[in-house]
C-alpha cells in the first residue's frame, strides 16, 4: 500500500461516501476533489452544482480555486447564478451538501462565524455562512468535512451557522422550516462519524488502521456514540491516489496542503 | 416581537448570549434602505426610453453615490466584482455606508480599508450579508479587524439569504419566504421572522426585501442603452440591479443594439433597471470575468498581506502607501490598470482559456 496524505485520505472518504445518479453541492478544495475522484470511479453519473450557479461542469482546464472560479462553468449543462442553484437545492434536487466549518457538536450543528466574544464584537469573525447555512438546511444529506481536534469537537459551539439536529429532538428541523433530513457523515482523517436515528447524536462509524475508538474519543470533547459494527477506513490503493494525484488536484492545491497544527 | 417565542422554538444550543439578543430585538424593524414602496417611485418616476446611458465613472459615482446610501454589490467573492467602480468610490468619499452583497472579498476589503485610513473620506456603517472573506487565499483581515472593534453593524443570512432578499427587491415584493436560516442562530441575529405558513400550517423563514439605493455590478457585456448579457457566473447580478433604485454599470465591452436584438433571450438585465453604463476593459481585475480573463491570484495574496500586516501590527504605512498609488494616485481605472505590465494582463486572458461568449 502506498504513502498517503492526510488530504487524500479525507477526498478518497468524501468520494466513497457519495453515491451515483446523484446530485452534489459542492464546496472549494476537498469537495470538489472527492466528487471528480467518484466521478472517475463508482459514481460516472454524479453531477456537481456550484453555488455561483453552474450544473454539469466538466472541469476539464483544470480544478477551480473558488467555487466562482470560471472555470467552475466549463461545458455545464446549465449555468445560472445563485438563486437558481439554491432554489434547486430547496426544491429537492440536490441530494448531497458538502460542508466545513470551525467547531461541530453533537447533533452535527456547524458554527462558521466566530468564536470568542459576543456576536456584535467577536474575538474571531470568520467569513460568515456564505452557501453553508442554505446547504445544510436544504440539500438532502449534508457531509461535513473537519479537522479532528477537541477545540473543534464541542459541547457547545459558539454559534449555529449550519443547523444539524439542533437540540437532538425529534422535530426540531421541521420546527426550523428547513426541507433536509440533515446530517449524514462528519469526514476527517482519522475518522468517519455517522449520527444515531433514535438519538441523532454523532456515532463513530470508522477508524482509520491502527487506531482505537478511544483513540478517537480522546480527540472530541462529547461523548461519541461507537457503532456496534465499528470498521476500519479503507485506504486508498495505487490508482486511487494515481486519480487523485494526476486527474484531480495535479498542481496539488488541496491535497498537498500541510495539516495545520 | 420577542425573537425567542419565534414558532421554530429555537433553543439554547450555542453560547450565544440571549438575553442580550432579546435586548437587540425589541428594535423596530426598518429596512436599512429604500423601502419597496419607495424603490417603486422611484423606478415610476424614471425616464423609460431607450437613452445612450454611456458616462464616465467619475461622472456615473458622483450622480448616484452618496453618505448615507445603502449600497449593492454585485459578483460573487472574486468572480466578477466591481472592482473599477469600487475604486471611483473611494476616490470619490462617501459615509456612513451600508453595503449589501453575498459574498465578497477586494470590493469590501477595499472600502474598510479606505475607513481605517480616513473614516472621514470613507466609511461603513452596517452590512447585511453572507460571507467575507479570499476563499483559498485566507480570511479577510480588515473585516476581522472592524468586527474585532465593534466598528460595523452586522446583519447575516446564507448566501440563498442574501440572494433572495435581493430578488425579492427585483420582484417588487416587501418580504421573500425561504427555507433556510431557521434553526440556527442566524434566525436569533438577523432581522427575518418565522412565520407558520397560512396555507401549509408549517413554518416558514421570512426575508426583508433589499432594495440598495445604489447597485453596482461588472458585466462582460451591454449596448449602451444597459442591456446586459451575463456568461459564466449570473451571480446575483440581474437581482441586484433591478432591485436598485439607480445601478451603475461597467461593461467590459459595449456591443451593438442590433446584437441585443437579435438574441433578445440573452438579455439578463434590461436597460430601464440600470442608470450609468461605462466601457471599462478589466472592471473586475484582479478578479475574473468569464470569456475574457482569470483571477490574478498573486494581487489578491499581495494586497492581503499588507491588509494584515495591519491586522497583526496596526501599522497603516503601507495600505497607505497601496491607496496613495493605485487609487488616489489615478485619476481613472484605466491609470490604475496602466501599472500592471502588458505581459501580465496577456496571461491573464489566456488563463481564461476561451471561454465561449456570444457578442456578436
Amino acid at each position: 500500500m502506498a504513502e498517503y496524505g492526510p488530504f487524500e485520505m479525507i477526498a478518497f472518504t468524501g468520494s466513497r461516501v457519495l453515491e451515483d445518479e446523484t446530485i452534489v453541492f459542492v464546496g472549494t478544495g476537498l469537495p470538489i476533489i472527492a466528487s471528480m475522484h467518484a466521478q472517475l470511479t463508482h459514481a460516472p453519473n454524479l453531477n456537481m452544482i456550484f453555488e455561483a450557479g453552474s450544473f454539469g461542469a466538466i472541469l476539464e482546464q483544470g480544478l477551480p480555486l473558488s467555487v466562482g472560479d470560471t472555470r467552475a462553468f466549463r461545458k455545464a449543462v446549465f449555468a445560472k447564478g445563485l438563486c437558481a442553484a439554491f432554489e434547486l437545492t430547496q426544491r429537492g434536487y440536490v441530494d448531497y451538501a458538502f460542508i466545513g466549518g470551525a467547531q461541530i457538536d453533537m447533533y452535527g450543528n456547524i458554527n462558521s462565524h466566530f468564536e470568542g466574544g459576543t456576536y456584535w464584537k467577536t474575538k474571531t469573525r470568520f467569513p460568515g455562512s456564505g452557501g453553508a447555512g442554505a446547504m445544510a438546511a436544504n440539500c438532502e444529506k449534508t457531509i461535513a468535512i473537519m479537522a479532528l481536534e477537541k477545540r473543534r469537537f464541542v459541547n457547545k459551539i459558539d454559534f449555529v451557522t449550519s443547523i444539524g439536529f439542533g437540540d437532538g429532538s425529534a422535530d426540531y428541523r421541521r420546527k426550523a422550516g428547513v426541507m433536509g433530513s440533515g446530517p449524514y457523515r462528519v469526514i476527517t482523517n482519522q475518522a468517519v462519524f455517522g449520527f444515531d436515528e433514535e438519538s441523532r447524536r454523532m456515532m463513530l462509524l470508522e477508524v482509520l488502521p491502527g487506531k482505537t475508538a478511544a483513540d478517537i474519543q480522546e480527540l472530541v470533547s462529547f461523548e461519541l456514540l461507537i457503532s456496534p459494527d465499528l470498521r476500519e477506513m479503507k485506504e486508498p490503493s495505487d490508482e486511487d491516489l494515481r486519480l487523485l494525484r494526476e486527474e484531480c488536484d495535479p498542481e496539488g492545491y488541496f491535497l498537498k496542503r500541510k495539516v495545520a497544527k | 416581537m420577542d425573537k425567542l417565542i419565534k414558532s421554530s422554538d429555537i433553543r439554547k444550543i450555542s453560547s450565544l448570549d440571549h438575553e442580550e439578543i432579546a435586548k437587540k430585538s425589541e428594535a423596530q424593524f426598518e429596512y436599512w434602505g429604500p423601502t419597496p414602496a419607495e424603490a417603486r417611485k422611484r423606478a415610476v418616476a424614471k425616464q423609460k426610453g431607450l437613452h445612450d446611458k454611456r458616462t464616465t465613472l467619475k461622472e456615473a459615482v458622483a450622480k448616484h453615490v452618496r453618505d448615507g446610501i445603502n449600497l449593492g454589490i454585485g459578483g460573487f467573492v472574486n468572480t466578477r466584482v466591481p472592482i473599477a467602480i469600487i475604486h471611483e468610490i473611494i476616490r470619490k468619499g462617501a459615509k456612513d455606508l451600508t453595503l449589501s452583497f453575498q459574498s465578497n472579498s477586494m470590493c469590501v476589503e477595499l472600502l474598510a480599508g479606505a475607513m481605517i485610513l480616513d473614516p472621514n473620506h470613507v466609511s461603513i456603517k452596517r452590512v447585511e450579508l453572507a460571507w467575507w472573506g479570499y476563499e483559498v487565499i485566507g480570511i479577510a483581515p480588515l473585516f476581522r479587524h472592524l468586527i474585532a472593534n465593534g466598528m460595523i453593524q452586522l446583519d447575516d443570512y446564507t448566501n440563498y439569504g442574501m440572494s433572495a432578499r435581493f430578488k425579492a427587491g427585483a420582484m417588487g415584493i416587501p418580504f421573500i419566504p425561504t427555507r433556510d436560516h431557521g434553526g440556527s442562530d442566524m434566525e436569533l441575529v438577523n432581522r427575518g421572522k418565522m412565520i407558520e405558513c397560512p396555507f401549509s400550517k408549517e413554518n416558514v423563514y421570512l426575508l426583508p426585501a433589499s432594495n440598495p439605493d445604489v447597485g453596482i455590478v461588472h458585466v462582460p457585456a451591454a449596448d449602451k442603452h444597459g442591456n446586459a448579457r451575463l456568461f459564466g457566473a449570473h451571480c446575483t447580478c440581474p437581482e441586484i440591479a433591478v432591485a436598485s433604485t439607480y445601478t451603475i454599470m461597467t461593461a467590459e465591452q459595449i456591443i451593438s443594439t442590433d446584437s441585443i436584438r437579435r438574441y433578445p433571450n440573452l438579455t439578463e438585465i434590461p436597460y430601464p433597471a440600470v442608470d450609468a453604463v461605462v466601457e471599462q476593459p478589466f472592471g473586475a481585475y484582479p478578479g475574473a470575468c468569464y470569456g475574457y480573463y482569470w483571477f490574478d491570484m498573486p494581487e489578491f495574496l499581495n494586497f492581503r498581506s499588507i491588509c494584515d500586516e495591519f491586522r497583526k501590527t496596526g501599522n497603516k504605512d503601507k495600505l497607505k502607501e497601496y491607496y496613495d498609488k493605485y487609487i488616489f494616485g489615478c485619476e481613472t481605472f484605466d491609470d490604475f490598470l496602466s501599472t500592471r505590465p502588458y505581459n501580465k494582463l496577456k496571461e491573464l486572458r489566456q488563463k481564461d482559456g476561451g471561454q465561449p461568449i456570444i457578442i456578436d
